[in-house]
């Protein structure tokens, strides 16, 4: 408990490993080379939220969050990130290096639609990129594609069937 | 009506309509047509009931139970309310359904839109049946332009320049790989009844032939009843350019000049532009003349589209014709200053046309985004959802076209559209910087929407140039959205705040805090909405 009061920093990661640190306590300004810049997080109604910086408004929203990580809606484009305390990624650090890469993938419908296609079967060999199902959502038609390269291990997905979003469509052994 | 932003994007458009020629016309002692069903939804259901208040003639919309608040209702003289109907087909597409509409409304017309039955020829021969009279062609040039390769044949028969490909359908894979063999790969199979790019498969390899040829037909026969497909030269790295005709019931015929579509992705039409920097004059008179004249091989009638291949050494080939009004007729319209769907009403009311084609000048340059409720950073993938806030730019160089309001809900069954923002300028530099500045203020919360990718298109050089071609989603882009350079640290910093917030409530972390000992309003709120 000590520990945590003397925090004096917190790290917000990207998903693509940006590292963003913030001094707590956490101020409305933010550096740039030698000047402060206020940053402001503001709601009305007619915007919603929004954050005023340099004298101009972004939208902002949440799109999920789940303890420490969090999917934001920053002027229309998503961002993910985990955000650690010095503690906690040293911890991060130290279990990665020991763990070895996931081992089984579970390809998720990202979004509500109609399984058109399904276009493996248990046990084919797929390369990352390679479309695996025909989804159609809103008279679109959208190859889903193998993340991994891999094995498949099953396929939930049936043709003509309708699927929610994130519902494992089929689940891959990553080779 | 309510107030907000549906209101006002009522006002700009009328505005905007206004300002294009013979608009503000009143209706004649001859006009026949009374009263229009609109057999379409969205924003081409409010944007054809705009030209027709502005016509003095009556609209009756339809109110169904997918959508039944949705925003093109409150535009209507007339709402058919049909939420109570059970059928698996929606009611836009359920011919018997609409003619007994139009009968029990007395509606005298119907404008099919975009989309739907709008290209259907047993629904305009049905109206013709009923003595409804169809804004829109033939049932003739429905059918001929509708069939791939008739409208093939008949292009040949006209002397209309086209890739190289088979006579007809091909019935088998054998078949197919002699004539690829024959045209040299890569060729695209094409589904005879297609369109919208389902039923399409390009085959660059003689050993892909047999398995792309089956998924090609299985896929057409999915998609369109009809399993008949042709094959054509695929013509590498074109621009798709399309030319809007229009002609009348005396065979009159001109065109309105090129739109350039080559802004698509996955056949997708992303961005439009009117005129197009690939034409020159003399290219132009020669294509608007291709394209009147095989319009007139259907003795077309209506605003139709033709649309070409151009490559890079300027040959162009015939594709297809769209025999409807299109998504992009807006650019057509802000460059020529005619209303298009008041030709297509005066059109079906049995008028002559009233310019000529020396009469069409070209003023300036337009620009569409069609703003969709998709997911850029995930391969476009639609985004249902509520429209939280909506607010759109209001200026004299911009046109906005929407179906949607804050408060409405962008629903799964139907296009993923959310607005075409319309930007214009005295040139091509000049509508991209307007559109620049535009695609700054457009504000809309709920959904991810493709906002990001237009915003880095007008920043991007190939863009500017205007040297892209249709595979330039695909190749040429690392990146499908634009971020200034602080925006990402500045979520970063949102997401650190969050975190210090919530996990403040439970003392883990001891920082400043000015909000009291309570979760933010906005992040309760936020919580409560995502159980």
């Amino acid at each position: 408990m000590n520990d945590k009061l003397r925090i004096k920093k917190l790290y917000a990661l990207s998903s693509e490993n940006k590292k963003f640190s913030f001094s707590l306590p956490l101020k409305d300004k933010i550096r740039i080379g030698r000047r402060d810049y206020a940053v402001q997080l503001r709601d009305d109604e007619k915007l919603g939220t929004y954050i005023l910086w340099k004298n101009r408004k972004y939208p902002v929203e949440i799109v999920r969050s789940r303890q420490n990580k969090y999917e934001i809606l920053f002027n229309d484009i998503s961002y993910t990130f985990t955000v650690e305390t010095p503690f906690s990624l040293q911890r991060m650090k130290v279990l990665s290096s020991g763990k070895g890469k996931k081992e089984q993938e579970s390809l998720r419908a990202p979004m509500p639609g109609k399984i058109i296609d399904v276009l493996v079967r248990e046990g084919s060999t797929v390369t990352r990129g390679e479309p695996v199902v025909i989804l159609e959502a809103m008279k679109m038609q959208n190859e889903i594609q193998s993340p991994v390269n891999g094995i498949v291990k099953s396929v939930i997905a049936k043709s003509n069937t309708n699927v929610m979003k994130d519902d494992v469509l089929v689940e891959i052994k990553v080779e | 009506m309510g107030k907000g932003a549906g209101k006002e994007a009522w006002e700009y458009a009328i505005i905007n309509v206004q300002r294009l020629k013979g608009a503000k016309a009143q209706r004649k002692k001859n006009m026949k047509i009374k009263k229009i069903l609109i057999a379409n939804r969205g924003e081409i259901a409010i944007r054809i009931m705009k030209t027709a208040r502005l016509m003095k003639i009556s609209t009756v919309v339809i109110k169904t139970k997918l959508e039944p608040s949705a925003m093109y209702l409150s535009f209507a003289d007339e709402v058919y309310d049909n939420t109570e109907d059970t059928s698996e087909i929606p009611v836009f597409l359920d011919i018997e359904k609409l003619i007994s509409i139009a009968i029990e409304t007395k509606s005298n017309a119907v404008h099919p839109g975009y989309g739907f039955l709008s290209e259907n020829p047993y629904f305009a021969q049905k109206c013709l049946e009923n003595k409804i009279i169809f804004i829109g062609p033939s049932p003739d040039a429905l059918y001929k332009m509708g069939n791939k390769t008739i409208a093939r044949r008949l292009a040949l028969k006209n002397g209309i320049p086209m890739a190289t490909g088979s006579e007809g359908n091909i019935s088998n894979e054998e078949e197919a790989s002699k004539i690829a063999d024959k045209i040299g790969y890569p060729v695209i199979i094409k589904a005879a009844s297609g369109g919208g790019g389902r039923g399409m498969r390009i085959v660059r390899k003689a050993e892909e032939m047999e398995k792309m040829f089956i998924i090609a037909s299985k896929e057409a026969e999915k998609a369109f009843n009809d399993p008949s497909v042709f094959i054509e030269k695929y013509i590498e790295n074109p621009k798709h350019i399309e030319f809007q005709i229009l002609g009348d019931i005396k065979g009159n015929v001109i065109h309105l000049g090129e739109r350039e579509c080559s802004i698509q992705r996955k056949h997708q039409k992303l961005l439009e532009e009117a005129p197009s920097c690939a034409l020159d004059s003399s290219l132009r008179k020669k294509m608007g003349k291709m394209a009147v004249q095989i319009a007139k091989a259907v003795n077309y009638y209506s605003a139709g589209t033709v649309e070409f291949l151009l490559d890079s050494d300027r040959n162009f080939y015939f594709m297809e014709m769209n025999t409807r009004i299109q998504v992009e007729h807006p650019v057509t319209e802000m460059v020529t200053g005619i209303d298009l769907i008041e030709q297509q009403i005066r059109i079906a009311n049995g008028e002559a046309l009233k310019f000529k084609q020396e009469d069409i000048k070209f003023k300036g340059w337009a620009i569409e985004c069609r703003i969709n409720a998709e997911n850029v950073q995930s391969g476009f993938a639609p985004d249902p959802g509520k429209i939280e806030k909506l607010n759109m730019p209001s200026n004299h160089y911009i046109r906005i076209d929407t179906g949607v309001q804050a408060g409405s809900t962008i629903v799964a069954s139907f296009d993923s559209m959310i607005a075409k923002l319309i930007v214009s300028g005295k040139d091509r530099k000049e509508a991209i910087k307007n559109c620049k500045m535009a695609l700054d203020k457009v504000w809309i919360k709920g959904t991810k929407t493709t906002l990001p990718f237009f915003r880095m298109l007008v920043r991007n050089q190939k863009f500017q140039d205007g040297t892209f071609t249709t595979s330039f989603i695909e190749k040429d882009l690392a990146k499908y959205y634009f971020n200034s350079e602080y925006e990402e640290m500045l979520a970063a910093w949102l997401a650190t705040k969050l975190f210090v917030e919530e996990n403040l409530e439970e003392g883990s972390i001891a920082v400043d805090f000015t909000n009291g000992k309570e979760m933010s309003p906005w992040l309760l709120n936020k919580r409560i909405n995502q159980f």
